[in-house]
């Protein structure tokens, strides 16, 4: 069930009022909720739901036997069992295949034959995510950071809908203590509500589509036959796709999640205006950043272990977060050069004598212009479908210029644009048209939201297409 | 709650053409019934009071006047026989294995549903090596789409338009991974289709496979039609044995101009079953399908594009330039 169509409305035209006028019975409302999200993901398929209550049962009878053991050994213990039936799950239905396939060709190497056989097994959408939602509920609770709260409590939390199958990544005290009162619809943010899920779809269904359609998926599917200025665009119009698609998906997450009385994290913080790598990685995808840095990281030694093994953590957390993206080598890499970078970076500061200069404009511009070109570098490998696709993509991309370049329309220029520069506009400028909407009388807000899905439904393609997190 | 629901009365009236169009390409069922039944008055309500103006003039100024429209015309080329059979105003039988060069290079076209896409970017990317191919650079894979349903997308027109407008002499396409069940628009009037695989399902999903393959070849050109796949449901996979069979039929009534290429035990395992790794032609285990158990990865692709230009190859002559150009560069 994709957020912009006719059945998620209808869908969230029925539980928006019940949810209301269950929330000041908890004991009511969380089944209600928790039944609201298994309908919402068993849209994608029933037998998924088995997946999620696994997961819900196993991390909260793990949760409760963590915290009621004192001895350190045991707690550790029941932790890594924990995580292992977690870990566990996920590998299984994401990595077997690719695990079984890649050390089958390496035995081959040698002529020897892996006993193992591929299962075709399907991936399960959103498992990712709440994978790492229960994780960190586990390991919250082991650090003794959060105490184990009641079943419904936590099976509405891992399963609630606005967050299941493609984040953001809400932290169990995020979002678990608002369960413990009912909330008060007076203090509900309905302006944002609106103008986030408005602004979400536009960069969807309007952007992101038009990106995806006009030059993207013809230039990766097929770089050979496209010019070199097609190429360089595609791949700037990929940066912008990509970022449209989430960061649209995000907004809508949460703006409904804020309809429903919740507040969720934000999940960007215009990641294209980054000065540096570590400074897209505090914009981009924040709540993967920080559950990579609290639950990976961190518990890898972090940056206590001198320079050396700084590095060699910063190195594994991004092989790893490059891994969860998918399971494919490409992925691998693509964490890779964001792993190096960020090695370089920490080395270039940490060297004897630096001293950081004062960000004149023209620095910044320097600094975010290259940011942004080394971003696009490794988003090569992460769209494309092997190396030897990203190859031909850079390959193309020095070998074809001066040829015709009828990819590179009007409209796809204007997307990369909307794309990229709604990053610079000032951030006075969303609130000053909340609090203009917000003034309005009901019946002007209502036409104002009525025209800009309009426009959405006007401009965007027939159909829709999956959300390209949604795969993770 | 108040601006949501009214903002949402309002959009539903502002988009009524779009949403009608969206309730009519529905699957089959109760939903769609219930949404035809809802959003058909709308419509008439939303032109009545002219409310659905700022959408058309949108739709006009984008040059998408045709978006809402429901065309369910399953047209044949003119001067085709009304039935499955090939008879009538045949073109002559193009001379064998014609010469294409890169001065004059065989025009090509690619189109279907969503599994075309992969395999027609891997046949794009290997037309890249030969100049004597120039291939619409854009392969035309349309999601959700196939020859049961000319209201969600009409290929009929679609394709006749292509070879009027840009004269392909060779078209590929792959149809059918949409077309596994019962329920067909733009049925003849008094014919009904009871469900997939009927009697009457199949002579009406013939005369369709036969509009298309007559539509490209009575135009001049070369089709090659490609098989269905085996898929991960083993029901799904007998669906598409009939889909492949009422193809390979047609494609064996027009020799010369038609071609069938079976994919089927390209991506069979070892046991002949359905597998998504499968050894390559070195030995190497490679992901051939999509984790969704019926698309297909890109050595999958790279695979088909492979067979396409053997059978492009056997029909056309695309390489004796090569040979011409390298004897005459010779000292």
């Amino acid at each position: 069930m994709l957020f912009p169509t006719a059945t998620f409305a209808i869908f969230f035209l029925i539980v928006l009022p019940l949810s209301w006028a269950l929330m000041p019975h908890g004991r009511a409302w969380r089944p209600f909720i928790i039944a609201a999200s298994f309908v919402f993901y068993s849209a994608w398929d029933w037998r998924f739901c088995f997946l999620l209550a696994f997961s819900i049962v196993w991390s909260q009878a793990f949760a409760h036997a963590i915290h009621r053991r004192r001895v350190r050994q045991q707690r550790k213990a029941l932790l890594a069992v924990a995580l292992a039936g977690e870990l566990g799950l996920l590998g299984y239905f994401k990595y077997y295949d690719f695990f079984v396939a890649s050390t089958d060709n390496l035995f081959s190497l040698v002529g020897a034959d892996l006993p193992l056989a591929t299962r075709s097994v399907i991936l399960p959408v959103g498992i990712s995510f709440f994978t790492f939602m229960a994780i960190a509920y586990l390991v919250d609770i082991y650090r003794g950071d959060f105490a184990p709260v009641s079943f419904s409590r936590f099976a509405a939390y891992l399963s609630f809908f606005p967050h299941l199958v493609a984040g953001p990544i809400v932290r169990p005290g995020e979002l678990i203590p608002q369960f413990q009162r009912p909330r008060d619809p007076r203090y509900v943010d309905t302006s944002r509500a609106f103008f986030l899920i408005a602004t979400g779809l536009f960069m969807k269904v309007v952007v992101a589509n038009e990106l995806a359609t006009g030059i993207v998926d013809e230039v990766f599917g097929a770089p050979n036959q496209h010019s070199s200025l097609e190429v360089l665009v595609g791949i700037y119009a990929y940066a912008v796709q990509i970022y449209a698609d989430f960061f649209g998906y995000t907004n809508i997450a949460i703006g409904i999640a804020l309809l429903l009385g919740f507040t969720f994290p934000q999940n960007f913080d215009a990641p294209y205006t980054a000065l540096s790598i570590t400074d897209f990685w505090r914009r981009w995808h924040m709540t993967l950043s920080r559950w990579l840095r609290d639950y990976l990281y961190i518990p890898l030694g972090g940056n206590r272990q001198g320079s050396l093994a700084t590095y060699r953590n910063l190195m594994l957390t991004m092989l790893i977060g490059g891994l969860w993206h998918g399971a494919g080598w490409t992925f691998v890499v693509w964490g890779g050069i964001h792993g190096t970078a960020l090695v370089v970076e920490r080395w270039w500061r940490g060297r004897p004598g630096f001293v950081e200069h004062p960000w004149t404009p023209g620095r910044r511009a320097w600094h975010r212009f290259w940011t942004f070109q080394v971003v696009c570098f490794a988003w090569i490998f992460f769209r494309a479908d092997s190396f030897a696709d990203a190859w031909a993509v850079i390959t193309q991309l020095f070998t074809a210029w001066g040829e015709p370049s009828p990819l590179v329309t009007a409209g796809v220029l204007a997307a990369i644009g909307v794309g990229l520069g709604s990053q610079y506009l000032p951030r006075r400028l969303p609130l000053a048209i909340m609090a203009s909407f917000s003034r309005l009388p009901v019946p002007a807000q209502a036409v104002v939201l009525a025209l800009a899905l309009l426009v959405t439904s006007t401009m965007g393609p027939e159909g829709v297409a999956p959300f390209i997190y949604f795969r993770f | 709650m108040a601006v949501s629901l009214a903002a949402l009365g309002i959009a539903l009236f502002l988009n009524a053409p779009g949403i009608h169009k969206s309730a009519t390409t529905q699957p089959p069922g109760w939903k769609r019934d219930v949404a035809l039944a809802l959003t058909g008055p709308l419509e008439s309500v939303s032109h009545a009071v002219l409310l659905d103006r700022p959408r058309r003039t949108l739709k006009s100024a984008l040059g998408r006047s045709d978006d809402d429209v429901v065309d369910t015309v399953v047209a044949a080329p003119a001067g085709a026989a009304p039935g499955s059979q090939p008879i009538g105003n045949e073109p002559p039988v193009p001379p064998k294995r014609e010469r294409f060069t890169p001065r004059r290079p065989l025009r090509l076209w690619i189109a279907g549903d969503s599994l075309v896409i992969v395999p027609g970017e891997s046949l794009l990317r290997a037309a890249a090596e030969n100049r004597a191919l120039a291939p619409d650079r854009n392969v035309e894979g349309r999601l959700s789409t196939g020859l049961e349903r000319p209201d969600v997308y009409n290929w009929f027109t679609r394709v006749r338009k292509e070879m009027r407008t840009e004269k392909p002499k060779a078209v590929v396409v792959m149809f059918g991974g949409n077309d596994d069940h019962g329920y067909m628009t733009g049925v003849p009037p008094g014919e009904s289709i009871s469900s997939f695989g009927s009697r009457a399902w199949r002579r009406e999903y013939r005369r369709r496979v036969a509009t298309i393959m007559d539509t490209v070849t009575r135009a001049g050109a070369y089709i090659v039609w490609l098989g269905l796949p085996i898929v991960k449901s083993a029901d799904r996979t007998r669906r598409y044995d009939t889909i492949n069979a009422i193809v390979q039929s047609e494609a064996a009534k027009r020799p010369k101009r038609a071609a069938y290429l079976d994919t089927y035990f390209f991506f069979a395992g070892k046991e002949g079953g359905y597998a998504q790794y499968v050894e390559d032609g070195s030995g190497k285990l490679v992901k051939m399908r999509a984790d969704d158990g019926v698309h297909f990865e890109r050595p999958a692709g790279d695979l088909i594009a492979t067979k396409v230009l053997e059978k492009l190859e056997e029909r056309f002559d695309l390489t004796s330039w090569e040979r011409s150009a390298t004897s005459s560069a010779a000292p």
